[in-house]
């Protein structure tokens, strides 16, 4: 492997992490606020790119702007989940059961995708598509540099958000102690309901980004919901900073898996990963207390 | 219910099931029959851990395919007679399982769903990518162990061997369940910690029940080898058939003994009726999707309780004393006092309005 080929391949790997990061951040959110692995969020991502797509080709306009009506559509999906779907199950085996109904919600999205639109592979085909620039020798697509922008932006977002606003700490609270958040006046369910729909309007920017550089069909979400798992237990569940390193590193080291392995074998560094860390530090490597017990 | 009735509804059972060969328009119908047999062998196996212990796998696809590609494997390259590959490949998975057991079960809830859909989704991209050993994309090939029977006879002698190896899983349930072993298994299921606290050996338990659910699923798996013949990655280690598992064991009821076996008569019919009427499109995993959605918010505890529960209700009362209105037992002590005023043969003492009495 020579240094261009190197470098080039650590540029697409932190591209591709950050594109990584804000599709864990998601996941991470659902397990702090709610303790629920929310398996259709890939799905939910695959929808939201299936709506760029669809927004581009009956419009003609970027499927950048699908996002004015996904974020906010996705956010109230995600709140009457959590309000009308999550609460309904006993507390008792929330986590097992909470598992099978977001399974569930996961397989009607792609039943649906492949009614509506077929299993067809679809692509947004762009005028800057295939542009690409220099960067110190690597060649960087420009789709893939929005896609990362786009990320950035968003994660940096969700950060101010947690860390500023009042509203990040009554989230950030109930995220540490469910109870000793209510009982100084936090009114939890509804910070759990709009912290889910926040989670799932980050799956509409990331799914927006996707759209931009991927071709998508409707079982997709199954080869990205894996790895963004094994992101979320190897960053440690609940805490987003350690997913975002967590996404990062195996962003990286996927990508120059890649070129000596092939697309295949480079994938199952995140299955070895997961299984590292149950072995060695089950708490996850960045994470808090949270994942311990769960 | 009398005595006789439970005896009576399984004689009846196993009858019906043996018959069901005979009963059989054409062999189409025989074939689906034999299809759902192999899903109630895969969700029976399901519930000895995610019934037993309540830790929910959805990837145990994973040892289906793998008892699967195990057999068919061992034939192709060891020449093994078939029935012997199948055994060996079910032990080979168990010897597979033992790590992978401690390591899944390190974690709970969460993190152990985790690792199960992840041990499926490796174990497909190593399929696929190890294409000398596997076939990859293009499928193995698995001979039949039967080579001169036509399909029919062939579609009915694996009915049989999958009805006796649900018999034989059955049996285990039925033994396990009466166990000392079973109780702490149930024991993990209702309260870890308080398990664990009162001296149950939870790790060397959980892992016991992982092990047996995932040889019970891996010899089922090699059996639908033998019988099809024709093995590919997606469909073998497909995250799909993990919850079909998940949603038969639970929609008949994991801690009943025949409820896996019900969902997988349930389900597996009318899966088998989808793809014969709307063939190729996805209206299948919208159907999935759904009832699993309402078997999960609605009835948990699976069918044969909720049944249960409404026979209850439309049925006659129990007799229990909570079951009596407050106007039944005010008439009803009322006509014995009276009784008792006459037997006495005078009308003096306190007249009970029965207003002290709790119902």
């Amino acid at each position: 492997m020579d240094g261009t080929l190197l470098f080039q391949s650590l540029v697409l790997g932190v591209l591709l992490g950050g594109l990584y990061a804000i599709l864990a951040a998601g996941l991470t959110l659902y397990f702090g606020v709610m303790r629920v692995v929310m398996i259709a969020h890939a799905a939910f991502v695959i929808l939201a790119a299936y709506l760029a797509w669809w927004f581009h080709r009956e419009t003609g306009l970027d499927p950048l702007f699908s996002m004015v009506l996904t974020v906010p559509l996705f956010f109230v999906i995600g709140v009457l989940i959590q309000r009308v779907l999550i609460t309904r199950l006993r507390p008792a085996t929330l986590t097992m059961m909470s598992v099978l109904l977001t399974f569930a919600i996961a397989l009607l999205i792609e039943g649906l995708l492949g009614l509506f639109w077929s299993g067809t592979q679809r692509r947004v085909q762009l005028s800057y598509s295939g542009d690409n620039f220099e960067f110190f020798g690597a060649r960087i697509a420009v789709v893939k540099l929005i896609a990362f922008g786009l990320a950035v932006l968003s994660l940096a977002l969700l950060f101010l958000l947690m860390k500023k606003t009042r509203f990040g700490l009554a989230l950030r609270a109930t995220i540490q102690h469910r109870e000793a958040a209510q009982l100084v006046g936090i009114r939890t369910d509804w910070v759990a309901g709009i912290g889910f729909g926040i989670g799932l309007a980050t799956a509409a920017i990331g799914g927006t980004a996707l759209s931009l550089d991927a071709t998508i069909y409707p079982s997709l979400h199954w080869s990205w919901i894996g790895p963004l798992m094994a992101i979320i237990v190897v960053g440690g569940l609940g805490s987003i900073p350690g997913t975002a390193i967590a996404a990062l590193v195996l962003g990286v080291g996927q990508s120059l898996l890649q070129v000596e392995l092939g697309t295949t074998w480079a994938q199952t560094l995140f299955y070895v990963a997961l299984f590292l860390t149950l072995m060695l530090r089950p708490q996850g490597f960045f994470g808090g207390r949270l994942a311990q017990r769960f | 219910m009398p005595g006789w009735v439970r005896p009576a509804a399984l004689a009846v059972g196993v009858a019906l099931v043996l018959l069901f060969p005979e009963l059989v328009p054409n062999a189409y119908v025989l074939s689906a029959g034999v299809i759902v047999a192999s899903y109630a062998c895969t969700a029976t196996a399901w519930s000895f851990m995610g019934g037993f212990t309540g830790y929910v796998s959805l990837g145990h696809a994973a040892f289906f395919g793998m008892g699967a590609y195990g057999t068919g494997i061992l034939i192709r390259d060891l020449s093994l007679q078939p029935f012997l590959a199948w055994l060996l490949s079910g032990l080979i998975v168990l010897v597979i399982t033992i790590p992978v057991g401690i390591a899944a079960l390190r974690v709970r809830g969460a993190s152990f769903v985790i690792v199960s859909i992840s041990f499926v989704l490796i174990l497909l991209l190593v399929s696929q990518a190890w294409e000398a050993f596997t076939g990859g994309a293009n499928g193995l090939n698995v001979p039949r162990p039967f080579a001169d029977l036509y399909r029919p006879d062939h579609h009915r002698i694996f009915f049989y061997l999958f009805v006796a190896l649900l018999a034989v899983m059955l049996l285990t349930w039925w033994v396990i369940d009466r166990s000392r072993f079973g109780a702490g298994l149930k024991a993990v299921r209702e309260d870890e910690d308080k398990a664990e606290a009162l001296g149950v050996p939870t790790r060397d338990y959980k892992l016991a029940a992982y092990l047996i659910s995932a040889t019970f699923t891996a010899l089922a798996g090699g059996m639908y080898a033998l019988w099809f013949g024709d093995l590919d990655p997606i469909f073998q280690f497909s995250i799909l058939l993990g919850a079909y598992m998940v949603l038969m064991a639970l929609l008949g009821g994991v801690r009943h003994l025949f409820g896996p076996l019900v969902g997988a008569v349930v389900v597996g019919s009318a899966l088998e009726y989808f793809k014969l009427e709307f063939g190729d499109t996805q209206l299948h995993l919208v159907f999935t999707a759904i009832l699993l959605g309402i078997v999960v918010l609605f009835m948990p505890d699976g069918v044969i309780p909720a049944a249960g529960a409404l026979l209850r209700r439309f049925g006659p009362q129990d007799t229990s004393i909570r079951e009596i209105t407050a106007e039944e037992l005010l008439e009803r002590n009322r006509a014995a006092a009276e009784r008792e005023g006459a037997a006495a043969g005078r009308g003096g003492g306190k007249p009970s309005d029965g207003s002290g009495e709790t119902p």
